[in-house]
């Protein structure tokens, strides 16, 4: 799935994956942090965007 | 492929006739040109009826899983390399069992793309194709021109790996070349040499003539699940309308199922009424899923698709 | 009005005073296909062709249509107030449509604005709001079959002017006010023009060699059709896909919905076809067309025996042929209804 759409054009910073268990708890806030800082950092999604507001 | 198509009514009357079968899946002469349409005989009389041709361009195994309901008994089916992978692929997901099929193995000889063909007379109808050897013989009103069948072959044709049926219970015609020198790997996956915006220009131009028919998905032996994705509703995974969203994530997610279990038979294509590209998508997942796993899908009853196991050393360096 | 003559030398100024009043839309060629689109060039309009890929039914059933917006909130003068989506801004014209395709409307105007209590806003609108000026068949395709289905390559039906090409000119039929009005300051054709017009329309009726029988269809008896036994084969070889529904110019089914965005939230109508077993799935989880049978019987028993018992003797087919050559497994519209009659 990754692959398939960073060959579509989707940034690869947008989807991410991780395996972690629930005993992992500070795993998962690195995780989470690491995630959201990504994403911001590639600002507005401008592909894949529904917006209803656009749209006839 | 007359004399093929003369072998499949034989065969097919005499499996009928012995009642080894209750029902030979084929192909009949269509109404338009280029077109031979899926046919079910259950008579030897209406055996006569089957025949072959470059024309044959849906994937008949797709008919094993949508039978009505509450027939079940043995059929035969015409299978050609891809669509016998695909029946292999049926049996290892458990939709239809081996003893269920009766296999008329057939070597391929191509399928032709009546869009190909379509596109050399722009704006014209034609009336007739007929098949002259290597040749086609297309006609409309006011020409008529031969072209070779090469220069028209559906694209999966030309990089199919596995033109000769891969599991059969009577050969029909002897095996010949199980390919035609296309390298698939160099082709599967040409987006990859574009930047991202290129990319993405590239799949909005793919699938901006999506009318959101499903007929790849109901012309795919693969996608039999009783609630496709699109029709849930609980929740909605994807609009129903033409938003550009909506479309894309049909396509990206229809092609994500096939992973690792795609033939690349072409109906999907085939089928599209905009002749719609779709097999971009699929053609780039079974690339990584040869890279990944050395897999080739529906080659063999025995080996295990790698998605549907999990191994210890799966390539998994994506997973941070 | 007497028909007039326009010299094919004046078409592009013609058409330039059309597009000065109207957005006009006509078939164009793209990419080896006749398709509908804006027209910004009026040399760019096809005046050869056999019909368009998809039929223009979009024009006046969108494929998806937004019908209502409204804010979804509990509280608040705006919450939950449905505002419905205005009419077209402005008038349209449909250049070079078939008559087949013009007479489709004409049926579905029976079905979207039947009485008071169906009046259909949202299609009323933009059929009120669009001309349509129809290009008579010079060149039926194999598989067209309109005579069968009361229909013509020359019909008139349901177009506000029929244009019939000579060649050097074209004649140009007002049939309504709003046709007159475009024919305005046009030359009276001459008797050899209008022979010369006739002589196409014989000659077009001639070339369509499908028939279709429709008579034991309509008179025999709804229940004898519905079981007869031939719909077990008719529907093997069926996809239930949507081709057929969606390229057909009288296809009108639909699917209601109400999408949100956070605080906004639209309803939105989009096709959807009874080939698809959701189009029909209850809440309760009963289905009344459960089976693939059911959905295939419906289809060609809904345009060629109900539409007509409830629509006073009008076909629910114009005979375009589009399903005929879409199909993706070649079932034939034409075989069917045959069988039907037989």
């Amino acid at each position: 799935m990754n692959n398939l759409l960073e060959y579509i054009g989707i940034e690869p910073g947008r989807l991410h994956f991780s395996w972690i268990s629930s005993a992992e708890a500070t795993k998962f806030q690195d995780t989470v942090i690491k995630v959201t800082d990504a994403v911001k950092a590639l600002g507005p999604a401008q592909r894949m965007v529904k917006d209803i507001r656009r749209v006839a | 492929m007359e004399a093929i198509a003369q072998k499949i009514r034989e065969a097919a009357a005499k499996l009928l006739s012995e009642g080894a079968v209750d029902c030979v899946i084929g192909y009949a002469k269509g109404t338009v040109p280029m077109r031979d349409y899926p046919y079910f005989a259950y008579t030897p009389e209406e055996a006569q009826n089957l025949t072959w041709s470059p024309f044959c361009t849906n994937n008949l195994a797709n008919f094993l899983i949508r039978r009505t309901a509450g027939e079940v008994g043995k059929v035969a089916i015409v299978a050609q390399g891809c669509v016998s992978r695909s029946i292999v692929g049926l049996i290892k997901e458990n939709q239809i069992t081996r003893e269920q099929v009766y296999i008329l193995g057939v070597p391929s000889h191509g399928m032709v793309d009546r869009r190909k063909v379509e596109a050399r007379f722009p704006l014209k109808t034609i009336t007739e194709v007929l098949v002259d050897g290597e040749d086609l013989i297309v006609k409309g009103k006011g020409f008529e021109e031969r072209i070779p069948q090469k220069e028209v072959r559906r694209s999966n044709c030309y990089t199919c790996v596995q033109r000769n049926p891969v599991i059969v219970d009577e050969v029909v015609a002897e095996d010949g070349p199980n390919d035609w020198g296309g390298n698939i790997d160099a082709v599967a996956a040409p987006w990859e040499k574009l930047e991202p915006l290129q990319r993405w220009a590239a799949f909005e131009e793919t699938v901006k003539d999506c009318i959101r028919c499903y007929a790849c998905r109901d012309a795919c032996p693969l996608c039999y699940c009783h609630v496709c994705f699109v029709d849930e509703s609980q929740p909605q995974w994807c609009g129903k309308g033409q938003d550009e969203a909506d479309v894309a994530t049909f396509h990206i997610l229809r092609a994500f199922h096939c992973a690792g279990r795609c033939t690349d038979c072409g109906a999907c294509e085939s089928a599209c009424p905009m002749g719609i590209k779709v097999r971009r998508f699929t053609s780039k997942i079974e690339k990584d899923v040869r890279q990944l796993y050395d897999y080739t899908p529906g080659l063999d009853l025995e080996s295990t698709p790698p998605l549907s196991v999990y191994r210890p050393n799966d390539p998994q360096e994506f997973i941070k | 009005m007497a028909e007039k003559i326009l010299a094919k030398d004046k078409l592009g100024g013609f058409l330039e005073g059309l597009t000065s009043s109207y957005e006009v839309f006509a078939p164009q060629e793209s990419e080896g296909k006749a398709r509908w689109a804006r027209l910004e060039d009026p040399s760019g309009a096809l005046w050869e062709f056999s019909n368009t890929h998809l039929s223009p039914k979009d024009f006046f059933f969108p494929q998806s249509e937004c019908m209502m917006r409204f804010k979804n909130l509990q509280d608040g003068e705006e919450g939950m107030v449905m505002h419905s989506e205005p009419g077209l801004d402005n008038k349209r014209l449909l250049l070079n449509i078939r008559p087949c395709d013009a007479k489709a409307f004409q049926v579905l105007d029976l079905i979207f604005v039947q009485d008071e209590m169906t009046d259909d806003f949202y299609w009323r609108d933009k059929r009120e709001q669009t001309t349509l000026v129809g290009l008579g068949c010079s060149d039926p395709c194999p598989t067209c079959f309109c005579t069968s289905m009361n229909c013509g390559p020359h019909s008139t039906t349901g177009l506000d002017v029929l244009l019939v090409d000579l060649g050097d000119k074209l004649l140009v039929k007002a049939l309504t006010e709003k046709g007159e009005a475009l024919a305005q300051g046009l030359e009276d054709a001459s008797p050899d023009d209008l022979a010369a017009a006739e002589a196409q329309r014989k000659s077009s009726e001639e070339q369509i060699e499908s028939t279709v029988g429709m008579d034991q269809v309509l008179s025999r008896d709804m229940m004898e059709l519905y079981d007869a036994g031939h719909w077990s084969r008719v529907q093997e070889s069926c996809l239930n896909c949507g081709t057929c529904t969606y390229c057909c110019p009288t296809c009108h089914c639909f699917d209601i919905q109400d999408e949100t965005q956070g605080e906004d939230g639209r309803r939105v109508r989009n096709w959807d076809s009874c080939m698809s077993w959701l189009f029909t799935m209850h809440g309760t989880g009963h289905n009344p067309r459960g089976t693939k049978l059911d959905r295939v019987r419906q289809r060609f028993m809904h345009k060629f025996k109900y539409i007509p018992a409830k629509r006073g003797g009008e076909i629910g087919c114009v005979g375009c042929g589009r399903c005929v050559q879409l199909c993706p497994v070649n079932i034939d519209v034409r075989r069917v209804v045959n069988d039907m009659n037989a």
